[in-house]
Order: C-alpha cells, then sequence, then structure tokens
C-alpha cells in the first residue's frame, strides 16, 4: 500500500458516505466504496468492507433506507439511498466539518 | 428517539439473526463479483480478478463480526446465546424436561389457584375507607357452664351507651342481617340478603350512593317512611340498571318501600356472624337491601335481653385495638357496676376482615401451607435432577472453564436452564390457574365469604410470577453453585461418573430425599387426620334419621301475617295448620312435621332457660335453642323420647307444654326429674310458663359437631315467622320437592320457600367445609406421596446408574444378587428413616396448629399417624426395589469392557 493513503475518522466516513449518496443517487455497497476511493483520488486507505458496518450504522439511525435490487450488471444487490433525516444531517455535518476545518486551517497556516 | 429505534432494530434482529446473516452473506456476495466483473472488464484474468477483489474488500470475517457487534446487544446477545443454549441442552433430554415443566406447571398451577382463594377472603381489604381501622365489636360474658368468656350479640342500650361514651372509637354503627322477601310484579317472593343499620353506617365505612341520598336520622324514626338503599347488584337485579330508579318503589315483606339511593359498584356488605358460634348456612350472601334500623321499644328499654344485633366500629387514627378494648372493657364494667346488672358484661373487638373470615381462615391457611408443601417437594425432586445432570455435564463444564468461560458465565448458563423451565412452567401454571380456580370455586362450600370476588388478578399473577422465579432459583442454585466448584484440570483427567459419586454428592442427595419425605410425612399425616376427622362427622351417631325425609322452608314475611295484636299469630297458625294437612295427602308420606328452625343451620333461637324457682344464680343460666314443633315432629325426624310423654293434639287447648332434650335436662335440671318442671319467658308473649311433660334423646340436629341443648314447644303456643316442613315420605325428594312446592303455593303464593330439598342434602351442605377440606387435602396428600416416589426413585436409579462398574465388580467377586439389592436398599433405607423422624417430628410441632381444624380427633391418633408412616415406607420400598433389582442384575462382563 502507498504510504501516502490515510486513516479514516469514523464521522468522517459516514459523511463521506451520505455525501456519495446525495450525489449519485441510489446506490449499492461496491459502487459506494469504488466511488469514494476514485473522489479521493485513491489516496484514503479503504478496506471496502468496512462500508458494510457503516452503512447498517447508518441505516439504524434512519439516516440511509435500503432495499435489494437489480445491479447494472445484472447482479442481485442491496441499493442504499438516502432519507429526509439523512439529508438534514449532511447539511449539519458539513456546517460541522466546515467549521472545523476552518479552525485548523486557521492554526496551520503559515504565520505572516 | 433514535436509541429507541436503535434498540428496535438491534433487539429484532437478535430473533432474525439467521435470516440477517443469510442476508449479510448475499450482500457481501454480490460486492465482491461487482468488483470482479469490473476488474475483469479492465483486462485482469478470472484467477487475478478474484484475489484483486478480495484483497480490497479486506478480511470478510473481521468485516462480518463487527457488522453483526453493530447489529445486535452484546448483553442481550449473550443472554440470548444462554438462553438457546439451554433450550438445546433441554432438547437433548426432552423427558427431564417435560416432567420438570409439567411438575412446575402443576405445582405452580395449585400454588396460585389456593393462593387467588386466600387472597381475597383473608387477604384483600374491603372496598370502605381506611378498612383497617374497621372493627366489629361484640360484647362479652363469663359463660358460667363451660367456664371460658363467649362474644354474644350486641344489646341496644348498651351500644348507645358506649358509642357515646367511648373516645377511642370515631364512630360506631349497629345492625342486623337477615333474610327479607322481595317480590316482582306477580311473581312468588324471593328471600334476599338485607341489612337493617343504623343511619350513619354508610358514613362510618365510608361509602357514598352512585344515585340518589344516604340515610339520615329520621329514616329511623318510627313511623317514618319506608325507604331503601339498594346495593349495585340489588339495582342490576331489581330494577336491571334503571337509571330512574330512584322514588320507585319495590315490595320488601310485602309493604311498598320507596328507594332513595344505590351503592357504588364494588360495595359489598359482608356476612358478619351474631356470634363467632352462630354458624350461616341460609344467608351466607351479600346483602342486596340496605334499610334503617328502627329500634323497638324493648329495644330502648331492655338491659339484660334483646341482645340481637351486631356492631361495626371504626378507630381513630393511631388508637390501637388493645387501646380501644380496654377503654370499652372499662366502661363495660363500670356500666355493670352502676346498673346493677347481674352480669359482668366485656367487650370483644376483631379487626373486620379478619372477623368475616374466622370460620375458614384456618382452613385454608392450611391448604395454603399444604399446596406450598407440594411445591417444595416438586422443586426438590427437580432440584435433584438438575444436580444429576450438573454432574453429567461436569467434562463439558470443565472444557468451558479451560477454555476461559469466567465463573459468572458458567453459574450463568446452568441457571438460565431452570430459568427457562420456570418460565415455561410458570406460564403453563398460569394457565392452569384459571381451571383451578374454576374447579375450586365449584368445591369451596358456600359460606365461605367473598367468594364471587375470587379471581385471577393482578396480585395473584405477580405471587405466580414470583413463585416461578423463587422456584427456579430454589431448584437450579444448588447446581449452579456446583459448577463453580469443578477444577478442570482434575475434572477432565477423571472419569466423570467417578467423580459424581463422591460422599459429598451422595450426601446432598441423600438430604434431599430426606427433606421431601419429612415434608410427605406431614401432609399425609394432617390428610389421614383430616379424612378420619371428615369419616367421624359422618359415621357418629347423629340422634336422627334423614333419609327418605325432604325439607321445603316457607317465610312468612307478608303483612297480613304480621299484624299487630293476635290476628297475625292466628294467620300463621292457620297457614301452619292447612300446610300440614296439605304435604300429608301428598302420596306416599308417612308423617309430616313443622319446625320453626331448619335443621342444620347452627344454633338460632337461643335463650337462656329462666326456672321460677331459681336454682341457679341470675345471670348463669344455661343457653338453650328454641323450637316451635308437632307431635309428628319426633316421628318424622326419628328422635325418641327417653322420659315422659310426646306432645299431643290434646295439648291444644292449654299448648303451654315442653320438651326437653337430654343435655337440656342435664344442664337445666342438675341431679333432677324435670318431668313436671316449670320453664318461665321463653313464650314471645312472656305471660305463660310452660311445664315439661318429656325428654328426648340428643341430637344433632343444629350441627353434626354439637349435640345442641333443645327445648321444643308446640306451634300452637306461638307460631314462628319461618316454618319448616319436614315429609317423611316412600317417594324420592326429587319427585316430592314440586309436588310440595305447589302445595305450600296453593295455600299463599305470597310466601317465600327459601329451601328446598332433601334432608340428605342438608346435612351433606352442612359438612361442605369439612368435605371440601378432605377432598383437597387428600389431592395433596396423593400427589406428595407420588412425587416423594418419583424422587426416591430417581435418585437411587442415578446413583445405581454411577455405580454400575461398582456393582460389576462386586458380581465378579461372587457378590450374590440378594446382598447387591439389600446394599442399595440400605442406601435409601438412611435419607427415608431419617426423613420420616424429621417429619415426625415437624408433625409434633404443627399439628398443634391444626387440632382446632378437626373434629374429636386427637392429634396423635394412631391409625392416621402410624399408617400414614407406614403408606409412605411401603411405598418408598417400592419405588427402591426396581432401582436395587437392576443393581442386582448388572452384567459384569459389560460393565468391565467398557472402562
Amino acid at each position: 500500500m502507498a504510504e501516502s493513503k490515510s486513516d479514516v475518522l469514523q464521522g468522517t466516513f459516514d459523511l463521506m458516505v451520505l455525501k456519495t449518496l446525495e450525489s449519485m443517487g441510489r446506490l449499492h455497497g461496491y459502487g459506494i466504496a469504488r466511488r469514494i476511493e476514485q473522489v479521493s483520488g485513491n489516496s484514503v486507505s479503504l478496506n471496502q468492507g468496512t462500508i458494510y458496518p457503516a452503512l447498517l450504522r447508518l441505516e439504524q439511525r434512519g439516516w440511509v433506507k435500503s432495499e435489494w435490487g437489480i445491479s447494472e450488471t445484472g447482479r442481485r444487490a442491496k441499493f442504499y439511498s438516502l432519507t429526509r433525516s439523512g439529508r438534514k444531517q449532511i447539511e449539519q455535518e458539513t456546517e460541522n466539518w466546515e467549521r472545523i476545518a476552518a479552525t485548523m486551517a486557521r492554526f496551520l497556516a503559515p504565520s505572516n | 428517539m433514535d436509541w429507541i429505534r436503535i434498540l428496535l432494530s438491534r433487539s429484532a434482529a437478535l430473533f432474525l439473526s439467521k435470516k440477517l446473516d443469510a442476508d449479510l452473506d448475499e450482500e457481501l456476495r454480490a460486492h465482491i463479483d461487482l468488483a470482479i466483473e469490473e476488474n475483469r472488464r479492465r483486462g485482469m484474468n478470472e484467477p487475478q480478478a478474484r484475489t484483486a477483489a478480495l484483497r480490497s474488500f479486506g478480511g470478510v470475517t473481521q468485516i462480518r463480526e463487527s457488522y453483526r457487534v453493530q447489529r445486535g446487544l452484546p448483553w442481550l446477545d449473550e443472554m440470548a446465546r444462554d438462553i438457546r443454549y439451554a433450550i438445546r441442552q433441554l432438547r437433548k433430554s426432552p423427558g427431564f424436561a417435560l416432567t420438570a415443566i409439567l411438575t412446575l406447571a402443576l405445582g405452580i398451577g395449585a400454588a396460585t389457584s389456593v393462593f387467588s382463594v386466600v387472597n381475597t377472603v383473608l387477604l384483600k381489604p374491603f372496598a370502605f375507607r381506611d378498612p383497617d381501622r374497621l372493627v366489629v365489636m361484640r360484647e362479652a360474658v363469663q359463660d358460667a357452664v363451660r367456664s371460658e368468656r363467649t362474644a354474644i350479640p350486641d344489646n341496644y342500650r348498651h351500644f348507645l351507651r358506649l358509642k357515646h361514651d367511648a373516645k377511642t372509637l370515631e364512630d360506631a354503627a349497629i345492625f342486623a342481617q337477615q333474610g327479607m322477601s322481595v317480590s316482582l310484579g306477580a311473581d312468588h317472593p324471593h328471600i334476599v340478603g338485607a341489612v337493617s343499620a343504623s343511619p350513619n353506617l354508610f358514613r362510618l365505612l365510608g361509602v357514598q350512593p352512585i344515585f340518589g341520598r344516604d340515610f339520615v336520622e329520621d329514616d329511623a324514626r318510627q313511623n317514618a317512611e319506608r325507604v331503601v338503599i339498594l346495593s349495585y347488584e340489588g339495582w342490576q337485579t331489581f330494577f336491571a340498571g334503571d337509571r330512574a330508579v330512584i322514588g320507585k318503589t319495590l315490595r320488601i315483606q310485602g309493604h311498598p318501600v320507596t328507594v332513595i339511593g344505590v351503592l357504588p359498584p364494588g360495595v359489598r356488605f359482608p356476612q358478619i356472624a351474631l356470634a363467632p358460634k352462630i354458624a350461616f348456612q341460609e344467608f351466607a350472601r351479600d346483602a342486596l337491601l340496605f334499610g334503617p334500623l328502627t329500634p323497638s321499644e324493648r329495644d330502648l328499654t331492655a338491659d339484660m335481653g334483646n341482645f340481637n344485633y351486631k356492631a361495626i366500629a371504626r378507630l381513630k387514627p393511631g388508637v390501637t385495638l388493645a387501646q380501644a378494648n380496654a377503654e370499652l372493657e372499662a366502661l363495660q364494667r363500670a356500666y355493670t357496676l352502676s346498673a346493677h346488672l347481674p352480669l359482668h358484661f366485656g367487650i370483644a373487638l376483631t379487626p373486620l376482615t379478619k372477623d368475616v373470615a374466622s370460620g375458614v381462615s384456618g382452613a385454608l391457611w392450611m391448604l395454603f401451607a399444604a399446596v406450598g408443601a407440594v411445591l417444595l417437594i416438586a422443586c426438590v425432586n427437580l432440584a435433584n435432577l438438575q444436580l444429576a445432570r450438573a454432574v453429567n455435564a461436569e467434562r463439558e463444564t470443565a472444557v468451558r472453564a479451560a477454555l476461559g468461560a469466567s465463573r459468572g458465565q458458567l453459574v450463568r448458563s446452568r441457571l438460565t436452564e431452570s430459568l427457562v423451565l420456570a418460565f415455561v412452567g410458570g406460564a403453563a401454571g398460569i394457565a392452569l390457574a384459571f381451571i383451578g380456580v374454576r374447579l375450586l370455586l365449584a368445591l369451596v362450600p358456600a359460606n365461605v365469604p367473598r367468594l364471587d370476588e375470587v379471581h385471577v388478578s393482578t396480585p395473584v399473577l405477580l405471587f405466580a410470577a414470583g413463585l416461578s422465579i423463587v422456584a427456579a432459583i430454589a431448584f437450579g442454585i444448588l447446581p449452579a453453585l456446583r459448577s463453580l466448584r469443578v477444577h478442570p484440570q482434575t475434572a477432565l483427567q477423571e472419569n466423570s461418573s467417578r467423580t459424581a459419586n463422591t460422599p459429598e454428592g451422595r450426601r446432598t442427595r441423600s438430604a434431599m430425599v430426606a427433606a421431601q419425605v419429612a415434608c410427605t410425612v406431614v401432609l399425609l399425616i394432617v390428610t389421614s387426620l383430616a379424612l378420619h376427622s371428615f369419616s367421624h362427622l359422618l359415621r357418629q351417631d347423629r340422634g336422627f334419621d334423614a333419609s327418605h325425609v325432604t325439607l321445603a322452608q316457607a317465610d312468612l314475611f307478608v303483612p297480613q301475617y304480621d299484624d299487630a295484636g293476635s290476628k297475625g299469630d292466628a294467620a300463621r297458625l292457620a297457614f301452619a295448620d292447612r300446610a300440614l294437612m296439605a304435604l300429608g295427602q301428598l302420596p306416599g308420606v308417612q308423617s309430616v312435621a313443622v319446625t320453626s328452625v331448619a335443621p342444620l343451620t347452627g344454633e338460632t333461637w337461643v335463650d337462656n332457660l329462666f326456672r321460677p324457682d331459681h336454682p341457679v344464680p341470675a345471670g348463669q343460666e344455661p343457653a338453650i335453642n328454641v323450637r316451635w314443633i308437632n307431635p309428628e315432629y319426633l316421628s318424622t325426624v326419628q328422635t325418641p323420647l327417653v322420659a315422659g310423654r310426646n306432645i299431643t293434639g290434646a295439648d291444644r287447648a292449654n299448648p303451654y307444654v315442653a320438651l326437653i332434650s337430654e343435655r337440656t335436662a342435664r344442664e337445666g335440671f342438675p341431679g333432677e326429674n324435670p318431668i313436671g318442671r316449670k320453664i318461665s319467658d321463653i313464650v314471645p308473649d312472656d305471660k305463660h310458663t310452660v311445664t315439661v311433660v318429656g325428654v328426648v334423646a340428643d341430637a344433632r340436629i343444629n350441627g353434626l359437631k354439637d349435640n345442641a341443648a333443645m327445648v321444643y314447644l308446640p306451634y300452637w303456643a306461638y307460631t314462628p315467622f319461618t316454618l319448616s316442613f319436614l315429609v317423611r315420605s316412600s317417594q324420592s325428594s326429587d319427585a316430592l320437592i314440586p309436588e310440595m312446592r305447589r302445595a305450600i303455593w296453593q295455600i299463599d303464593p305470597q310466601v317465600a320457600i327459601p329451601t328446598l330439598k332433601s334432608m340428605d342434602d342438608q346435612v351433606s351442605d352442612s359438612v361442605a367445609a369439612d368435605r371440601f377440606q378432605a377432598m383437597v387435602l387428600t389431592g395433596f396428600g396423593a400427589a406428595a406421596l407420588f412425587l416423594a416416589l418419583l424422587g426416591v426413585y430417581g435418585v437411587l436409579a442415578y446413583s445405581v446408574s454411577l455405580r454400575r462398574q461398582e456393582f460389576g465388580i462386586r458380581i465378579a467377586l461372587g457378590s450374590g444378587k440378594s446382598a447387591l439389592i439389600g446394599l442399595v436398599l440400605l442406601q435409601a433405607a438412611y435419607p427415608v428413616l431419617l426423613g420420616t423422624a424429621a417429619g415426625f417430628a415437624i408433625a409434633l410441632i404443627a399439628l398443634r396448629w391444626v387440632r382446632s381444624l378437626l373434629y374429636q380427633t386427637p392429634v396423635m391418633d394412631p391409625l392416621a399417624v402410624g399408617g400414614s408412616i407406614l403408606l409412605l415406607l411401603v411405598a418408598t420400598t417400592i419405588a427402591a426395589i426396581v432401582p436395587a433389582r437392576r443393581a442386582a442384575s448388572t452384567d459384569p462382563m459389560r460393565v468391565l469392557r467398557m472402562e
């Protein structure tokens, strides 16, 4: 594995999954995992399997829902999509994240 | 709200785990398939594509595990695992599981049924305000004949004085309970329970009518308008719940009476005995009617007569029963002295709930104890079985301990098994209790108070649930704790059956057998004493003959019989004459008698025997029961005359003659010939003295338990308002009953007939309580014996199976069959004999308490005690012989080869 890849914090990973579903719509687990890898430019170290406990956690909180369907290749697979409270959650989390990022950015900015 | 959804989804996961696991596997497989597809599209060959897909997925097993953790609740999961494990273990031995569940279900079902009766009759408070401050107040006198203090009914004057002076009482009400006839339209009247009370009764009880008004003082004035308050049931019965009932009239005792109020549902006024010795058979029903009590002229003036009332009082807050008793006792004594009364009156207070249940509480508690003993024996059986299973599972326990199971986990998994059994058994037991309660209610004698309130209620269900848990712990804890003592190393090294047969294991099992046997011995002794008592009650000489006699009671509560002056008296006399005539003309009739009180209904119309020559100091005259009869009475009930002559038709002109029973002769005329002596103050008009003309043999005519002191007078001297006709006939009672009813109603359709049945039934009903006690105890005794047999058999069979190698070696070394049988029997004899001795010792103590429930049966009755012990010893020997013979038939070759 490349050394530049970094581990992912749990909260951020949940946000990534939610955001992926928001932009892509209804998607199966493999699709979500691939999409996260692609968007992060393969910079995130992701065991694709870890997506499943995360999806279950999100489903238990009521932010995503799942149903069985047929993939683009004709394979039976479970599809996930956002719920209304999931969308709200993205807004909140995004705000949260932006605030943290802005704070961190101020700390890390070269002092002039 | 999130946590609820999470909890729900997680708990749901517990029960759906198989399907969810399959779902997850399918999802993960889809993931891998999609990845392989994509990899192949990128130009990899099949194996490469698969390897790459699996690599980027990560560890499938880890993912699955963390997914499951996310899915379920760890502790619930663990519990579910324990339960699943327990169920699996139980399914491996269905015989044991079934036996255990059945035993528990029967035990808990029986205990719960009995408890539901005990709870309602003895424990449940009345639906009155602060019912624990309500007491029943009676007067008390020193009984000269029996030299003991007895409680007697209240005198109106004494009551008024006590109520006025007492500082420990918040309030007190005086009342009388009787049957009253109510007629609806043109129908024949019915006799229902009624209470006449001082107008403050409901205020004292803290009860307010739901409709209409309460009584006021004016309602009890002489010549006030007749008013009645109906109980809720009375309102339903007479007016079908009509809300416009206030102001309507009801015909009570033939008079129109205005309804002024209706009591709330659930308010039931209990039957309270006039005195503890006076039994109720006919009116053990709730009162439907409440009227104001108007004292008679004599009530207000007499200090030494008219003890006709009962009183209920409310203690002031913080006042104890003893304080109130002391104060009232002192008031009574002071009054006795200042008024120069010839008798010293005292007071007897009893808490209301206790008083109402006083006749049955001993018997009910005994049944409860008996059912508890049966349940205990059942639990010991189960504990024994569980212990054997725990020993068998020792190797497994050792393996689990060696693999790192904590002590807590080991105990919990064994205890879970017992809890699972208790849960299933308890649930089945509760279901059985619904049937059991119905069965008990069908058997319970009708004079047990508050029976209509008995049902499986919340406290009863809680009791059953608690009982199941206690039972589970009782029979599960020993085996569970045993698994703590398993040392993995020794257990794994040793042959498990040898470990089980340590002296310690044997001691535990023997102790349990001994405990079982002890309980059974006590129960068997009590049962056989109850049976002995009951058969003695039925078989002893009664002094009368009930067979071929039919009883009809007629109540003349109609105005024409109640006229002031002599008109009412004449009307009643005429009715009695006509009824005797009409009944005598029915086919097959040999003789017809009339008496003022139905036989076997307890002590009633109790007076003191006053003699004009005053041979005893005032106030020490013996108590007697007065009956008004016709000359055929003696031949109808077949009680012989022992001295003097019978009443004859020739006495009709001058009817002031009397027959007395032998007991009355002994107590009232000691050492004298009573024939020709005079008795005064016995005819209600107080004018005439009567002459004793004959002595009749003693008879248990008021109740089979006692030869009553009787004075019989001809009905020509006074005809009472209740007449019991006794018809001796060659025809069966079934054929006679409709004929008798028709004959009586032909004379007057307005007469109520509250009782119409064969005398045999009347006798049988009068001992219903004793029969119930004997029957239920027999059931419990048989159950206990059966369980004890199972216990002895189970333990011996198990220990024989453990010692098969030993027996094999013994046989191989030349031991004979009989020696081996002796060996096993000896092993059984030790705990059985010890248990029998312990049971006998417990019985010695416990029987002192049972004595009052037995009728003329010495508690150390040698037949009952010896018979019970013999029965138990024979039965246990039989139970022990089977495993002993199996031990003797061990095949040494097979056993030794197995090593």
